[in-house]
Order: structure tokens, then sequence, then C-alpha cells
């Protein structure tokens, strides 16, 4: 709300117009607390756009919530039609008549009214002055107004006597709904909103895409600020409810509170503990992935603990997920049965947006389940512009995250344009898992990872996701030489690792034996070799004792030949 | 349901059901003070079988003005004889009064 950040801004001090609230959520936000107090406002809008449902919240609202009774002066149908049409949407007219606390002061118009001259609608005035005093009414309805001309011929005397009629409503201090048709050129087809200069708020119902959108915009509001955007509103089950995306507030409150994914290894990835209860989980992945098997998960989990969990799904019927789930042992329809979960199976192409939001919050605040699943958000986008969708799911989330009911939703990533939505919405949820597809070896194999957990520690690692007859899980890939291995890649890894691990200790022992075999003959050997050459070095040695005998016999025998050739012995020489 | 004529009924009108009217007008305003008169002038003259005149004041009577449906002053109810008819305005227009209340116009002198 621009409006009121400049009113902010602003220092003077100010009174501030009182207003009287509507009680219709989302309008009394943006006109910062709801339509002036004892003035009169002009609902316009064309035929079935929800004027006079506007009104009736107003009115019933105002009895209920406020206690201010109220007078409705319809123009449009007798009395009994319109507590019938009321009681339709949840008001119980009848009920507060009888408590004195409204009062429906039907006026069917005869147009057979013969017309003799001048006259003025002080009786209008009179009624509702005692319908008025009849309640001490605070609020009045006039619906619809414009009625005044068609049976009366004058118009200028019509529009007159109208102008006399918002101003004695003013003068009484009525805080009052007009309800008007809108004109060619004109917002109502008489011009009375020349006369209802205070508030005026406009209604439309455009067909965009085959998509019927109801939209609200407050046109003026004199003396006061309001959010000048035309805001989509839905009539629901509860009613009209205006939904104004940007004066969503962030003051929800948080959980610390973790909840399990119901995939151990998932859990483990996020810390160990799984989720915060209330926060916005996203699974998006391409088709195929195991989305919403994960979203599956995430509510066998809500109903293993006792809390009830809403599944909305856009693309398969209940009993298709009872089957698939039950393929990888979970049993969906047993939690139905035992009433913890609710399917609500629809084609996202059988009702606008803004209408499955509707249907949705009313689901959700009728079941008052725990969690919520929404699988695919992304189906909810086709044939709407990505603004739509981006903005719808942003009111979905904190429709959610308000009320601190965990959401589960999947996303398909392949779609164009939905793929924006959801960048836009990634910003929005607090856990974004991620499963891609992991092609190598022959195989296609589910890798998940974590790509964002607000608020606590996760696992960086892409891990594999599994899923098989006895469950889903999520475990370690194996980084091997050849990168990462998934599927049976990384069962062969793992086996042979094992296998390996425990061959190691037979293999030592084969080893021990075998060394052991060795040195055996090792030993052998060198004994044997000790023994040649203890032989070799007896007889070495007794070759050379031989020969050296011989030597000193051969020096002997030169010695004693000499002494035989010399004549005279060498002592007795001359 | 036959009444006998009144006095006040001109002499020569054929002797159809007695009027029975009721005129909403609010307070002793002029143009409710004008209406009566004029109305009761229009009947006193053209309505052959008499007629009988409720007069409520919206402000005394505001309760009726919710049970009648009425809207705007003045409005005249003929209640009798049936088809209920409603007229609205302070009966300037006469000619389209006295179709409305089924009255046949009396030739007098000032009509």
């Amino acid at each position: 709300m621009t409006n009121t950040d400049v009113e902010d801004l602003g220092k003077l001090p100010r009174t501030q117009l009182p207003k009287s609230p509507t009680g219709i959520d989302g309008f009394d936000e943006i006109t910062d607390g709801g339509l002036p107090t004892g003035r009169p406002t002009l609902v316009c809008g064309p035929a079935g756009a929800g004027k006079t449902l506007f009104a009736l919240h107003f009115l019933v609202n105002g009895v209920n919530r406020y206690s201010e009774p109220g007078v409705l002066l319809t123009f449009e149908q007798d009395g009994a039609d319109v507590v019938a049409d009321a009681s339709s949407l949840g008001f119980d007219l009848d009920g507060l008549e009888r408590d004195g606390r409204l009062l429906v002061d039907a006026l069917t118009l005869e147009p057979q009214v013969v017309d003799t001259g001048d006259f003025d609608l002080e009786a209008l005035m009179v009624r509702l002055a005692f319908s008025v005093r009849n309640v001490s009414a605070k609020r009045v309805a006039i619906d619809n107004v414009e009625a005044l001309f068609a049976t009366f011929s004058q118009p200028s005397l019509s529009r007159s006597e109208l102008r006399r009629l918002f101003r004695w409503l003013k003068n009484q201090g009525l805080t009052t709904v007009i309800t008007g048709e809108r004109g060619d050129n004109l917002l109502t087809r008489h011009g009375i909103e020349e006369y209802l200069s205070d508030c005026v708020v406009v209604l439309d119902d455009r067909v965009v895409q085959d998509v019927a959108t109801r939209r609200l915009r407050v046109l003026k509001y004199r003396g006061s600020t309001h959010g000048r955007n035309e805001y989509p509103f839905l009539i629901g089950h509860d009613g009209l409810e205006v939904l104004p995306i940007t004066s969503l507030s962030l003051n929800q409150e948080v959980s610390h509170e973790r909840l399990s994914t119901g995939i151990n290894g998932l859990d483990e990835m996020l810390g160990g503990f799984g989720v915060f209860r209330g926060s916005a989980v996203l699974v998006s992945g391409t088709s195929g992935t195991g989305k919403t098997t994960i979203a599956a998960t995430f509510a066998d989990a809500a109903c293993r603990r006792g809390e009830k969990v809403l599944f909305f799904s856009f693309e398969e019927s209940s009993s298709e997920i009872y089957r698939n789930m039950a393929s990888v042992g979970m049993d969906i329809g047993g939690w139905v049965q035992q009433g913890l979960l609710r399917f609500h199976c629809e084609r996202p192409t059988t009702r606008g947006l803004e209408d499955h939001l509707a249907t949705m919050q009313a689901l959700i605040h009728e079941f008052a389940p725990t969690l919520v699943v929404i699988d695919p958000v992304s189906s909810l986008a086709r044939g709407a512009t990505p603004f739509d969708v981006s903005a719808m799911l942003m009111r979905q989330v904190y429709y959610l995250k308000s009320a601190g009911i965990t959401a589960v939703m999947t996303g398909l990533d392949e779609e164009a344009g939905v793929e924006q939505a959801i960048v836009k919405i990634s910003s929005l949820v607090d856990t974004s898992l991620e499963v891609v597809m992991l092609t190598a070896f022959g195989e296609r194999n589910r890798g998940l990872y974590v790509l964002k957990s607000r608020g606590m520690a996760h696992s960086n690692q892409v891990r594999e996701f599994v899923l098989s007859d006895i469950g889903v899980d999520v475990v370690p890939v194996v980084i091997g030489a050849e990168g990462v291995l998934t599927g049976s890649a990384r069962i062969a890894a793992q086996s042979a690792e094992r296998a390996a691990a425990e061959g190691l200790s037979l293999e030592s022992e084969k080893l021990a034996t075998a060394l052991e075999h060795r040195r055996e003959s090792v030993d052998a050997h060198v004994a044997t070799l000790r023994a040649d050459f203890a032989a070799e070095e007896r007889l070495t040695r007794r070759l050379i004792e031989a020969s050296e005998q011989r030597q000193q016999a051969v020096q002997r025998d030169r010695l004693a030949q000499g002494l035989r050739r010399t004549v005279i012995p060498p002592e007795n020489q001359p | 349901m036959s009444t006998p004529p009144q006095p006040r009924t001109s002499e020569g009108a054929p002797a159809t059901q007695r009027l029975q009217l009721t005129l909403f007008i609010s307070g002793a305003s002029p143009r409710s003070v004008q209406a009566v008169r004029r109305l009761r002038d229009l009947c006193d003259r053209h309505a052959a079988s008499g007629y009988d005149l409720e007069i409520v004041d919206i402000y005394q009577q505001p309760e009726d003005v919710v049970a009648r449906g009425v809207l705007a002053v003045p409005t005249l109810i003929k209640e009798l004889p049936l088809p209920v008819q409603v007229l609205i305005g302070d009966f300037t227009n006469g000619p389209r009064i006295l179709a409305a209340l089924g009255l046949s116009p009396v030739q007098t002198t000032d009509v």
C-alpha cells in the first residue's frame, strides 16, 4: 500500500477519518479500515459483479462482528428471495431479523404505477427512518438504487430526490452502501456517482483467456488514503474476499519445530531433522523425477504423526496416487480411510485461478490440516499469465504460512512461463529441493539435492533418490575415479568395495602362509648352499695345502743341487 | 358489494362499486394539501357510486408506509374496486386519474 507509506512520511499530526470495517477480508486493509463512517459509499459495477454481496457482507458483518445493526433496503427482489439468496451464501438474514438486529425492507416497484403529476420520495425517507429507528441501525444498504429510475418517469425528479436521500443519510450519520449498475460512459447508468462523492468502489468481472477474474478498485475515497490498485477478489464459500497481494504483511509467527520429511536420507540432508513446521517446501524437477512421491512421503510422515493432511492434486486422481504410492510401499489410501488425509483432485483448467485459490482456502479452512500438498503448482499456471500465477502462489504461500500450515508444493521445471513463476515463488519458499536426472553408464537415475533451506545447516551433496517397493530413500552417491556413480554403477562400486573389505583378511592370511612357505623354502635353499659351500671349502683347502707342500719340496731340491755343484765350500776359501 | 349511492353522487352516473381509496401524504406540505383538495374535488364530481378516502400521513403512520410499500408522496392506492391501482403525483393530470380510477368523466361546467 504505497499510499500508506506516503502517509507515514507525513509528520503532521492528523485526525484519521472514522471508518467502519466491512469485515470483508482484504478490503479493510486496502481502505485502511473500511468505509467512511456516517457517509454513503457507492459500489458500482456490471450485473453479476458482486455488488449485492458486498452490501450484504457490509451489513451482516456489521451486525455480527461490530455490533452495528443494519437495514437493507432492496429494490431488486422481494423479501423472501433476498433472504433465500443470502442464506445460500451463508447469511442468516432471517435469524438476524428475528433478533431485531437487521431489517430487510424489500420494495417491489410496480412499473404500472400511474403518474398523475409532481411527487417526491419523502415516503422512502420516512420508511427508511422508520426502519432505522426500529433496529437502531448504524448501517444501511440500498440495493440497487437505480431501479427507482425505471419506476418513475421523471429522471430529473428521481435524481434530485436521490440527492436528498443521500444528504439525509449523511445527516443521520448512517454508514451506507449504495449499489448502482454500471452505465455506458458513466460509473452508474444514471450518473448518481455525481452525488456520492465520499467513497466509490468499482467492481468488475473480466474474462482474460477464458478465465474470469473479479476485480475491485477503490476509485475514490475522500479524506483517506487507500490502495489504488485493482485487486482481484473472490466469491467463495465464505463469501466475498479481496486479495490484496501488495498488502500482505510479513508478521507471521514462526515455529522452531522440525518435521520429518518421511525420508531418512533427506532428513539427514536437512541438518538431520527435516523441515520447519509451517514452512514452505518446493520440490522441483523435470517430469518423472518423483516429485509427487516426495510430496507423498511428507504427507505419509505427517499422517504417521497423527496430523491431518490436505492433498491438492491437479494432475492425478486420488486412486492413481494410492496405486502409485503403494508401489513404493506407502499406504496412502489407508490414511484417507482413517480420515487423516483428504484429497482434492481437480483439473486445473476447470476453473479460474482465483477460483482455485478460493476453493483451496475454503477446504483448508474447513479441514484444518497441518500440512498441505499442492501437486503440482505449475499446472495451475496453464492459461494464466505468469504474473497471475506468481501472485496467486504468493498469496497461497502467505496464507498457509500465516496459518502455520506446512506447505509442500511440487513444480515441473520444463514448462515455459511456469518456470518464471516458480522462480518467483522460490524466493518465498523456505526449503527448495531439486530432483535431477543423472545419466551415466547407460542409465538414468534420480539425484536429489537441497537448493536451499533457510535457517538450518543442510547438505551440499547430490544424493541419489531411490524408489523401491520397500520404500523411498535418499542415499549418498559414490564418488569414484569415474565421477559420481549412481544406480547400478553405484551398487557395483559399493559391492566391489564391500567385497574387497571382506576379502582383505582372507588375502592377508593367504599371503602370510605363502610367505611362510617361501621363507621355509628359502631357508632350505640356504642350508643346501651352505652345505655345498662347506664341502667345496674343505676340498679347496686340501688342494691349497697340497700345492704348498709341493712348492717347499721343489725349493729344498734346488738347494741340494746347488751345493753339489760348488767346489770350494764357501767358508774354506783362501 | 353494492352500497347505496351517497348524497354527493351526481345523478345519471352508472351505479358501480363504491371507491375505496387510501392517500399517503407528507404532513401539511403545500403539495400534500393541494393533492388532498384536488382528489376530493375529482371524486366529488366523478365518483358516481361514492367513495371512502383514508388519508395517511407518512410521518404519523410510518408502519403503514412500510406495509404498503409506499415510496413517493402523494401516493394514492385504489383498493376497491379491484384491481388495486397505484397512482403517484399531485393529481394535476385529471383525465389520467379518472381513467386509472375507472371513472368516466361527468360533464360539468368546470372540468
